[in-house]
């Protein structure tokens, strides 16, 4: 099994360069960034409409740089100390930097991938999700004005994905549907406790299978805790 | 050679809490400093006065034990009214610099909690820098049934203000009875027919368990339950910095502290805060539910806290009627011996070793929360439900506890006339002390009080101080466990309201002695 898949959860890392442009005199990856962070201020982000996500993320990476930490072996050290080495061969000890050539779009998604184990109907079910919203982000990355249906956004996304393993805590491998469900019926059941505690047997079992009726524990879409939300008094 | 501190250097207020010192009350004083060089020499003359941690009796190197204590302490403002140069200030706490007021998400303090509800003092403090505080005076007295202890106390502070007042003002707005708005905030001791008593207004003996830590000669026989819990079940004295500045603490380290030495060393933070008591409130949900609970309303009432009501025993010690019976016995004999070591080691010498699942004391009781000892290392016991300690997660029993312990000052306030109303003027001043505002404080509130999820007790708050909520859709609960092999269900309090509220307070310095004669000299100097 691949490091970026554990059981049924999938864990995708995708880096998509964003060109080096500019609109109004803001940088295409500043737009990107705010775009972003104009998701906040909606009432759920897009993503929640993204079936099977478990946790997402997104960010801009300006750059990275340094490639070596100082004194980072035995030699360096060496170097360092000795009053005799010549200045240049003190600095050729020194960090070597490394920059990035562009920066990037991040997307790091954890999902329900099945026993399957791929990519595909999750990035099909996104792009018919939230088409559109894919676009106002992406649509400033290199190579992404070729892409105008769903089989072209696998593709591409497939080009842009690094095997990362960054697997984010606080869910299992299950279905999300599941998830969510059981999470409404912990709910349910504590207010259930809280509601019939010191009832006789039978009003307790009366209204155990009335509260059963209710909830329905084996209907997966129906009633549940819809996905993405995370206020009480929506 | 066992630690020694340097007692004259520290405030007395910092060691002692003056309530068990008989000293049954206090008033409370906060002022403005308006000029500088005045303010200064404001603080020079009350340091003359003020009550240092130095033992009392008549052997060498004691004092007498005065009538009346004087006690001070700074705020972030004051410190900067009073010329602390800025790379002194740079080192104190963020959470020092931004107050309690900024601070009230962290805090849990909204609702009725929230700072536009505070006494007005408390309201507009940190909005202009007229009514900003910057001192704090604490006066404490004995009683006396000659002459107004109390009273000479205040005429004395009164007239050292008098002598100051072109640089100093006190800051009036602190809501006594009736609505009435009083220039200090008083405090004392509750009454129970005509005796004193160590309760406050829901009837619950307050601050049995504070901390005890190394080098405080007058607490070296109250380790057992008030240290730190060690391996082999003894009790050892906590790490002098986690309460003062400038000594080590649990991480052996000196805890973060503002530069030169000298302003910082045997100083400490205090958060002062002026707590309502909703008592109809309390008492309405206590009949209610002490109705159905099947031990009966005391022991619910014992649930909420971990101590019954009337001798403070606890839960863990004495979790029903018969261990009750039993505990009273030898409570009983011990008080008639007056054998202090003995009430002392039946109120606090316990662990919750033999209740990891919470069935006698329950997870979200306040003695619990406050300070759960070894409780925290739990994992999944053998039986559904069921919790046991892990010894070997840890270095220490302790280790999950011993740096979020305060020392608790402070007193009760106020009078219940009628039990039957929230509003009246009632509650606790209480004053935490701690090396590490955030660390320590700010933790215990937000994680432990408002919160139970280290105590696998999801959101339910504590019960008694929580910042809970009776609207339906975000209403608070809290579970009362049972033991794990019984028959019994779990009782679940729901709807609780909100017993306590917030009325104001703020974060503050109390400095040493040495740091006192130099503020009032002007001579802080960090380089």
């Amino acid at each position: 099994m691949a490091s970026n898949i554990s059981g049924n959860a999938y864990a995708l890392t995708i880096l998509s360069p964003i060109k080096n442009g500019l609109q109004d005199e803001t940088a295409y990856a500043d737009i990107v960034r705010n775009r972003l962070q104009e998701w906040n201020a909606e009432n759920n982000s897009p993503m929640a409409l993204t079936p099977d996500t478990y946790l997402c993320r997104f960010f801009v990476l300006d750059d990275v740089y340094t490639e070596t930490l100082p004194g980072a072996n035995a030699w360096d050290t060496v170097v360092d100390w000795l009053p005799f080495v010549p200045n240049f061969l003190r600095r050729w000890a020194w960090p070597k930097e490394d920059h990035l050539k562009s920066r990037y779009l991040v997307f790091s998604s954890n999902f329900y991938c099945g026993p399957e184990g791929t990519i595909d109907a999750y990035l099909r079910a996104m792009w018919i999700a939230i088409g559109d919203r894919i676009k106002e982000i992406w649509g400033y990355c290199y190579g992404f004005e070729n892409v105008n249906d769903a089989d072209q956004f696998i593709a591409y996304m497939k080009k842009c994905q690094l095997t990362a393993t960054l697997f984010f805590v606080g869910s299992t491998d299950d279905p999300l549907n599941e998830q969510l469900k059981a999470l409404y019926l912990k709910q349910e059941f504590a207010k259930f406790a809280i509601d019939n505690q010191g009832l006789d047997k039978t009003a307790l079992r009366n209204n155990f299978q009335t509260f059963f009726d209710r909830v329905q524990p084996a209907n997966l879409s129906a009633p549940t805790w819809a996905a993405g939300k995370y206020r009480l008094e929506d | 050679m066992t630690k020694q501190l340097d007692l004259l250097d520290i405030q007395g207020h910092v060691l002692r809490a003056y309530g068990r010192f008989h000293y049954p009350v206090a008033r409370y004083i906060f002022l403005n400093i308006k000029d500088e060089s005045i303010g200064r020499d404001f603080v020079g003359a009350i340091s003359k006065r003020v009550t240092t941690a130095v033992e009392w009796g008549s052997g060498p190197g004691q004092v007498e034990q005065p009538p009346w204590t004087v006690n001070i302490a700074l705020t972030y403002q004051g410190l900067k009214q009073l010329g602390i140069p800025r790379s002194s200030l740079i080192g104190f706490s963020p959470e020092f610099v931004s107050g309690m007021k900024e601070r009230k998400d962290i805090l849990g303090d909204d609702g009725p909690s929230s700072p536009e509800h505070w006494d007005p003092i408390w309201r507009e403090n940190r909005e202009t820098r007229e009514k900003d505080v910057h001192i704090f005076i604490a006066l404490n007295a004995q009683f006396s049934k000659d002459s107004d202890l109390l009273g000479e106390s205040y005429d004395w502070l009164l007239g050292v203000i008098k002598e100051h007042q072109k640089g100093v003002a006190v800051l009036g707005g602190h809501r006594g009875d009736d609505g009435a708005l009083l220039d200090y905030q008083d405090a004392k001791i509750v009454m129970e027919n005509g005796l004193p008593t160590a309760k406050e207004h829901f009837g619950y003996t307050d601050g049995i368990s504070d901390p005890v830590f190394e080098g405080v000669p007058y607490d070296a026989d109250r380790i057992n339950g008030r240290g730190k819990q060690m391996e082999d079940g003894s009790w050892a004295p906590l790490a002098t910095g986690e309460f003062l500045l400038g000594h080590i603490d649990e991480a052996k380290e000196y805890p973060p502290a503002p530069n030169p030495i000298l302003l910082s060393r045997n100083g400490t933070y205090m958060v002062y805060r002026k707590l309502h008591e909703n008592v109809a409130t309390f008492e309405s949900y206590l009949d209610e539910h002490g109705k159905k609970f099947p031990g009966g309303k005391e022991l619910l009432a014992a649930k909420f806290v971990g101590r019954w009501r009337d001798n403070g025993a606890p839960l863990t010690t004495a979790p029903d009627a018969d261990s009750k019976a039993e505990f009273d016995k030898k409570f009983k004999e011990a008080e008639d011996k007056d054998d202090k070591k003995a009430i002392d080691d039946l109120l606090c010498n316990f662990t919750y070793d033999n209740d990891m699942s919470g069935g006698k004391c329950p997870f979200s009781a306040h003695i619990r929360r406050i300070n759960p000892r070894a409780s925290l290392e739990m994992i999944e016991g053998d039986k559904p439900g069921s919790l046991k300690m892990n010894p070997k997660a840890f270095d220490t029993p302790g280790a999950l506890s011993n740096r979020r312990r305060l020392l608790r000052r402070g007193l009760p306030y106020g009078e219940v006339k009628d039990r039957s109303k929230d509003n009246g003027n009632h509650g606790i001043i209480i004053m935490m002390v701690n090396a590490d505002i955030n660390r320590q404080f700010e933790f215990v509130q937000q994680q432990w009080i408002n919160y139970g999820n280290d105590f696998r007790a999801g959101n339910d708050k504590e019960i008694i101080l929580g910042n809970h909520s009776a609207n339906d859709k975000f209403s608070s609960k809290a579970v009362i466990q049972v033991e794990p092999d019984s028959d019994e269900t779990p009782y679940i309090l729901s709807k609780i309201p909100r017993f306590v509220e917030t009325r104001g307070g703020d974060y503050f310095f109390i400095p040493s002695m040495t740091a006192l004669r130099m503020i009032a000299q002007g001579v802080i100097d960090p380089t």
